[in-house]
């Protein structure tokens, strides 16, 4: 009896253990809250475009560091005064320093930007299994490979031998092995020709789908830059020659503006970082950080407007040279001028400084004498008027221009005095086109030196342009205006591996 | 008697508090207030004058539990050397004066004293004495005598844990267990770093801790609980003795037993209560404006020198020193303040044939020693019953329900606090625009921020609401009486936690301003359930003693959070704080997050012994996860004990009462890892296109697949008992394994880093403790403790590569086999270039254009070049030597312990010093600013004031990591226990009153302000504060 009483209690419990046994199934369920990438449905080819977004959000979201790193070495612009971020301007002097953190940001974050550019390719030829319109996909690639190559141009520039990487899976990457700057520059004008019969023949601004987006001529701007690098002079008349011949772009009547709010999505661009504030005083936004190139102190127009860093110096080497040619647009556009600027201007330059030079912007910003250096970066600069009511952080709203059309045009007065020949205008009109907006005389028979001399006019402190072409052109006495304090040689064009990507890739102890 | 005067006192407190302090201030008063009832006053007076009253006693000694009656024990009449000793069948016989009082004492039970009152018959039984090793400790889902064990647990009780005043009662084992390492952590209502033998998994992604059972369920931390409620802390160290919870048990297991009830026992109310002050301690010493000037007059700034100038310009010069500022702020000085705490706790147990309760409540509070609105208030409730429903089932509960409301601080001003240059004030009248407090901001001088901290402990508040209950409930059926049973345990955990940071609005300046004033709600619902099912056989055969557990356990936890954030909210009416009533709803600051993972495991354990003599032990589990793409871990361990003193030959060795051996094998998985979806997923993002928000997607190019991660762990140990049971000594040594350590490896070219099991670990060490106590006399004893253990932490290997990279790329830390993990890895200063002689001799200095004042870094390879090849293991941020002793003296009701506790070997990385790689418009600390190189012979430690910003001074070195050992003193008690004290006739409970100092005094070399750094990262930590406070206890 009681032996009976107990086994009804057993079996009560070991059937208990029996039912909960059945819950083993839950044990092979997804995780909560992760969406499984290998379930997405493909078939729903209407959101192919999402891992195109998600490249451009990538692509956009690029942190402050990397274009000035890129860009700081050319006699155009300083990074400011030492005592801060002392190897950023030892870089600028030349003295490499493998463990500055700038050097792995860079390359990290451009390597990261390749990734989701491999990746946003293999996601959409998943779609394009289903999709219908297959050119809509072959669109979508083609747009994830310009926007790959540049940021391959951008490391290869700045580190000679890179890796080209092309899958989502970095896990290749130990035994991988480094593609010299020629094979790079090649891959990418390669690139660039399978990419450009897919790409949509319109202006950027013109894309309904992504505006702003990469088209056609972006990816022949990208062409005509990596064979500038190459020298293949035809290579670039060529892809520039299309761009001109399109009639797509043309440049802004006034280039102050150009680097305002009226260069959003203007016709001079080829390629932009876009940011917004959504036209709203608070809130969400995208921006840049744009601080880093403005004005340390200032009484802006717009009281409340914050300032800048005061780190992106153009070099008083450009002003005079500026100066000497009688450029008052470019440079008033360029550079803003502190008090302390304008006085060492008159204390250093030969000529007479002329009445327009003012520590007053065209927009009524007064800048002040900041720590860091006597001249601000113009180019970068907002005007606090033309801020959002309600925003206040310095240059919020802006876009960032990377690719304008007066380059492309430049380029192509470069290579045709180089000994290229030319389907669309010749090397005095691109000139002439460039010299007109700025409100200069034209020239005729144009040379190699005053094609350069325009380049450095038009283009100081952007994108490093200045730098690399002299150093393509051999220039070296030009990149040594830190009058005694650095001297550049051959052996300097390319920046060190970072440390951190030398620990990880045996590859790079041995360059 | 004088202490008649206080007992005729009128006011209660005022006798009350009389006492406390008679006790600390007049000894005499003690003694005649102790002794009026004690026997030895009796006996003293009274030999002479009853002597003549002789009478005979007899009566039988026996075993209080078994009945069994006692031979050989001793009677002795008290205070004399008169005595006898009871005889085979327990029985003695003695003459003694009338009013006597016989001591009745055995070895292995509690000595007894009873006075004779005149008669001649007395029978005693004595109760066992409950030695450490007859002590009863929990092992999980069970429980065992400490000689039982064949592998390591430590155990604390409460009135250890009640001495630190602490709302984390795991704080209380710093320096009391070895192999355990705590790092407190100083910000109110938050919890200690805790590390059981070294490090188990990989750190960094918060699965270092232990596993906590409190009473039965699983905790990441044990916030909630009062340290009142604990009764025992069972530390499981080896890896044997945490196997039963297999799943969760790689770092370690601490079982907590919250206060019960027990049958058939008195009620028994106790109040016990505590207020105490905290004080910043060893607050490190900033360069204040004469020594930050001639630092920043020297560093060959230009924009440096005119930011003093400016300084000088707007608030004067100092009176003192014309080159210098007037104003010298000390920032910690501004935002540090006494914090008080007190904690009160009343607790009402007791029990019937049937039933037994325990039902409490308690308070705590503390206040930060931030000032700013930072504390910490817990309100528990408590309830813990058992019922024997009938002769086969009993039935019991146990909830605890915690109310937490924390006001964490802004920790970003410790480190602008660090970082904020001394030359500008707190406040600033002369900015006319400032609101709505005048602060000063140094951007005004120049520099590129307002660096002020008052911005971020006036404009700030991070308020938590946490709320937890734990539910537990179980029946227990004895399916054969005293032999076999089933026990069901259901567990539910419900914590609700809601916060609600918020940034209010305010301008100073252009760069020290908040615009929009922002809130920010979320709300995160953890609810974990387990179910756990137990069968256990406990039987005898002979000699054979065995008892087998049979389990099996379900999980399922759950993780829900909400979040949302708006801006511009009526700041003024704090009762208005709602997105509702926000001008706008932040879109960015939406997230709705969750988890849910179940697990499901199995379990066995056996127990053997013969006779007492030999012992085998042995778990399996087997545990299912949801987590890793491989299910199942099955976990096995073993281990074996060898009483060696109940051995025949050993019963001549008089000095050892107890001796055994054992060892003990074990294998654990560790499920604390983040789960590994096992395939890529898929993240939206979105970006600004054309001014509009638009929304795309990004796929992961990396991935985690996951196996468990595996500890296996070797423990050898001894445990003893010497010299009539008063020294008691536990050894271990241990070598514990992980294996398939899942490591963050850093991906290449992309950044980031993916989960994978690529490496194996070691950590071993030898752990002692040594527990000695000794009564001198009855109104004297004393105790004196130590413990020490030692931790050696290696990587074994990384499956085939060199090194794994940690840490960050400026301060990079690296596992290397045979080195610690994540030791510091860079440059070693062989000392700074004193004169360009020297700079001259050194190939490496010019090829680097170095200057006097700069670094001579140690060239290892001697190639003249001083590059990444040059690097070497500059040391590791665990302790290899950790100690702790303690004493106790009593003297009647009189008790003085003092706690003392340190550790060596640790690094730490004096990370605020490396700021300046991003920034040079900072502070630095006075020792550097005293000290660097100002000419030849200045300093062969410190660069230049102008080195310290080149990138060449800057490299990761020795320079930044600095020797974390120290020693302190950690707790002092004195305290004062009233008994059997009569008060008008009525009877006074039992009262004790204590003084306690915590974390009286540390001693140390490094150069930061707290050197309790759970990852060796120095970069701004809350303070640990010492804790001055008074407290009583009373027991109606």
């Amino acid at each position: 009896m009681k032996i009976n009483k107990y086994s009804i209690k057993l079996f009560v419990f070991i059937g208990l253990l029996v039912g909960i046994s059945g819950c083993e199934d839950i044990l092979h369920e997804p995780l909560e809250n992760t969406i499984v990438a290998e379930e997405t449905d493909y078939t729903q080819t209407e959101n192919m475009i999402s891992p195109v977004i998600g490249l451009y959000a990538e692509f956009y979201g690029m942190g402050w560091e990397k274009l000035p790193l890129v860009s700081v070495r050319g006699d155009d612009v300083n990074k400011g005064a030492q005592g801060d971020q002392q190897p950023f301007g030892e870089t600028d002097k030349f003295n490499y320093n493998e463990g500055y953190w700038m050097y792995n940001s860079t390359w990290q974050g451009f390597y990261q930007g390749v990734f989701t550019a491999n990746s946003t390719i293999e996601e959409v030829n998943k779609y394009k299994e289903h999709a219908d319109n297959k050119a809509l996909a072959d669109k979508y690639i083609a747009e994830a490979k310009v926007i790959r190559a540049w940021y391959l141009f951008q490391l290869s520039r700045v580190w000679g031998k890179i890796f080209i990487v092309e899958s989502s899976d970095p896990s290749g990457l130990f035994n991988m092995e480094l593609s010299t700057k020629e094979e790079v520059m090649q891959y990418i004008s390669d690139q660039m020709d399978q990419a450009i019969p897919n790409l949509p023949d319109s202006h950027p601004n013109q894309r309904e789908d992504i505006t702003g987006g990469v088209t056609r001529y972006t990816a022949l701007a990208i062409k005509a830059q990596a064979n500038l690098e190459l020298e293949n002079y035809q290579g670039v008349a060529d892809a520039t020659s299309q761009i001109i011949s399109s009639g797509l772009f043309s440049l802004h009547d006034d280039f102050y503006q150009l680097f305002k709010l009226e260069g959003k999505l203007n016709d001079e661009n080829l390629l932009e970082l876009q940011y917004s504030d959504f036209g709203q005083g608070s809130g969400e936004q995208r921006r840049h950080l744009f601080n880093f190139y403005g004005p340390q102190s200032w009484t802006p127009a717009r009281e409340g407007a914050g300032s800048g860093w005061g780190f992106w110096e153009p070099t008083l080497e450009y002003i005079k040279f500026m100066l000497d040619r009688g450029e008052q647009v470019r440079l008033q556009t360029t550079v803003l001028f502190t008090p302390d600027g304008i006085t060492e201007l008159e204390n250093e330059y030969d000529g007479t400084v002329p009445d327009w030079i003012s520590n007053e912007t065209p927009s009524g910003d007064i800048i002040e004498n900041g720590p860091r250096a006597n001249f601000f970066s113009g180019k970068y600069y907002l005007p606090s008027n033309q801020l959002t009511q309600g925003r206040t952080a310095y240059g919020s709203n802006k876009n960032y221009q990377l690719i304008r059309y007066a380059e492309v045009l430049l380029m192509h007065a470069e290579a045709l005095v180089q000994g290229a020949s030319s389907n669309s205008i010749s090397a005095d009109e691109a000139v002439n086109l460039v010299r007109e907006r700025a409100g200069l005389d034209p020239l005729s028979n144009v040379t190699l030196d005053q094609v350069m001399e325009e380049k450095y006019a038009e283009l100081a402190t952007e994108m490093g342009i200045r730098f690399y072409d002299m150093v393509r052109l051999e220039r070296y006495e030009e990149l040594n205006y830190h009058e005694g304090e650095a001297e550049f040689t051959e052996d300097k064009i390319f920046l060190p591996y970072p440390l951190n990507q030398q620990d990880l890739l045996p590859q790079l102890q041995n360059e | 008697m004088k202490s008649k005067l206080y007992f005729n006192s009128n006011n209660k407190w005022a006798w009350l508090l009389a006492i406390l302090f008679g006790v600390l201030i007049c000894n005499p008063l003690v003694l005649s207030a102790n002794t009026a009832h004690s026997g030895k006053d009796g006996s003293g007076n009274g030999p002479l004058n009853f002597q003549q009253q002789q009478i005979e006693v007899s009566g039988t000694v026996t075993d209080a539990q078994s009945g069994d009656p006692l031979p050989g024990v001793n009677i002795i009449i008290q205070g004399t050397t008169q005595g006898t000793t009871t005889n085979m069948d327990g029985n003695y016989t003695i003459e003694a004066p009338g009013d006597a009082t016989l001591v009745y004492s055995f070895v292995g039970y509690q000595q007894q004293a009873i006075q004779v009152n005149g008669r001649n018959e007395i029978n005693v039984a004595l109760q066992q004495a409950v030695t450490e090793l007859e002590e009863v400790v929990a092992i999980g889902y069970g429980t065992a005598k400490r000689k039982d064990l064949t592998s390591s647990i430590s155990t604390v009780s409460s009135d250890e844990i009640d001495k630190t005043p602490t709302a984390d009662a795991l704080q209380s084992l710093q320096g009391k267990v070895s192999g355990v390492e705590i790092v407190s952590s100083g910000a109110p209502g938050t919890s200690p770093t805790v590390r059981v033998r070294g490090i188990g998994s990989y750190p960094g992604r918060g699965n270092e801790s232990p596993l906590y059972v409190v009473d039965g369920a699983f905790y990441d931390n044990i916030d909630f609980l009062n340290t009142s409620q604990i009764e025992s802390m069972s530390v499981l160290k080896s890896a044997s003795a945490a196997a039963i919870y297999g799943v969760r048990a790689a770092n370690g297991v601490i079982v907590i037993e919250t206060k019960s009830g027990e049958f058939d026992r008195e009620t028994q109310i106790t109040y016990d209560g505590y207020y105490g002050v905290q004080i910043a301690q060893d607050v490190v010493k900033m360069a204040n404006a004469e020594q930050y000037s001639r630092m920043a007059m020297n560093s060959g700034s230009a924009a440096d020198s005119l930011y003093i100038l400016n300084a000088m310009q707007r608030y004067g010069r100092s009176r003192k020193n014309p080159n210098v500022p007037a104003v010298n702020t000390d920032w910690y000085d501004e935002i540090l303040r006494p914090g008080p705490m007190q904690n009160h706790s009343l607790t009402i147990s007791g029990g019937t044939s049937k039933s037994s309760y325990s039902i409490g409540s308690s308070y705590f509070n503390q206040k930060g020693i931030l000032d700013m609105k930072n504390n910490y208030n817990r309100f528990n409730l408590r309830t813990k019953a058992d019922y024997r429903a009938n002769d086969w089932l009993t039935i019991g509960g146990n909830v605890i329900f915690s109310d937490a409301q924390r006001y964490a601080p802004e920790n970003s001003a410790w480190r602008r606090a660090y970082h904020a240059v001394p030359i500008f004030p707190p406040y600033d009248n002369q900015i006319d625009e400032a609101e709505p407090l005048k602060l000063g901001a140094a951007d005004i001088l120049g520099y590129r921020g307002g660096q002020n901290p008052l911005a971020a402990t006036e404009f700030n508040e991070n308020h938590i609401l946490t709320r937890k209950i734990l539910a537990n409930f179980y029946a227990e059926v004895e399916l054969i009486p005293e032999k076999l049973t089933i026990k069901t345990t259901y567990n539910h955990s419900y914590t609700s936690i809601q916060g609600e940071n918020v940034g209010l609005s305010y301008f100073v300046t252009e760069k020290m301003q908040r615009e929009n004033a922002n809130l920010n709600k979320y709300t995160n619902i953890f609810s974990d359930k387990i179910w756990d099912n137990q069968l256990t056989y406990d039987d005898s055969f002979g000699n054979h003693n065995l008892k087998v557990m049979l389990g099996h356990s379900f999980r399922d936890e759950s993780y829900q959070r909400l979040a949302a954030g708006g801006l511009n909210f009526p700041e003024e009416q704090r009762t208005a704080w709602y997105l509702d009533k926000a001008d706008e709803i932040n879109e960015d600051a939406v997230g709705d997050d969750g988890s849910r993972l179940y697990g499901l495991s199995y379990f066995g354990r056996v127990q053997y012994n013969f006779n007492n003599k030999y012992y085998l032990y042995g778990t399996m589990r087997a545990d299912g996860t949801q987590k890793y793409q491989q299910k199942w871990g099955y976990f096995p361990s073993f281990g074996a004990g060898w009483s060696i003193s109940q051995e025949s030959f050993m019963q001549n060795v008089d000095f050892i009462d107890f001796l055994k051996i054992r060892a003990s094998w074990g294998q654990l998985g560790n499920d604390k890892i983040q789960p590994s979806a096992g395939t890529a997923t898929t993240n939206v993002v979105n970006t600004a296109i054309d001014g509009s928000l638009v929304s795309g997607t990004q796929r992961t190019s990396t991935y985690s697949v996951l196996e468990w991660e595996l500890v296996e762990e070797f423990d050898v140990g001894l445990t003893t008992t010497l010299f009539d049971n008063r020294l008691n000594l536990d050894f271990d040594y241990f070598i514990r394994d992980t294996k398939n350590a899942a490591i963050n490896v850093q991906r290449p070219l992309l950044g980031g880093s993916t989960l994978k099991n690529q490496g194996e670990i070691r950590n071993s060490g030898i752990e002692l403790s040594l527990n000695w106590s000794d009564n001198i006399s009855d109104s004297w004893s004393y105790s004196l403790g130590g413990n020490m253990s030692t931790l050696n932490n290696e990587v074994l290997n990384l499956f085939g590569q060199p090194y794994l990279n940690g840490g960050s790329a400026e301060f990079r830390q690296r596992s290397i086999p045979g080195e610690p993990l994540l030791a510091f890895y860079g440059w070693e200063v062989a000392g700074v270039y004193q004169n360009q002689q020297e700079i001259e001799n050194d190939p490496i200095a010019v090829n680097n254009g170095l200057v006097p004042g700069d670094f001579k870094y140690v060239d290892q390879n001697n190639d003249d070049q001083i590059d990444a090849e040059d690097r070497v293991v500059l040391g590791s941020y665990f302790p290899n030597f950790k100690y702790g002793f303690n004493f106790r003296v009593n003297y009647n009701n009189l008790s003085l312990s003092a706690d003392f506790m340190g550790k060596m070997g640790n690094k730490i990385l004096n990370r605020k010093r490396g700021e300046i790689i991003w920034t040079s418009d900072l502070n630095k600390d006075a020792e550097l600013a005293n000290n660097l190189w100002r000419g030849e012979g200045t300093s062969n430690k410190y660069p230049s004031a102008s080195g310290l910003r080149r990138g060449w001074n800057q490299k990761m070195s020795d320079y930044f990591v600095e020797d974390g050992s120290y020693f302190r003193i950690r707790n002092v008690q004195l305290s004062y226990t009233i008994k059997d004290q009569n008060f008008m006739g009525v009877e006074m409970p039992q009262t004790r009153f204590y003084v306690t100092a915590e974390r009286l005094l540390t001693i140390s070399d490094y150069n930061g302000f707290a050197n309790e750094i759970p990852d060796g990262i120095d970069d701004f930590m809350y303070p640990t504060p010492s804790v001055y406070n008074i407290g009583v206890n009373i027991q109606f």
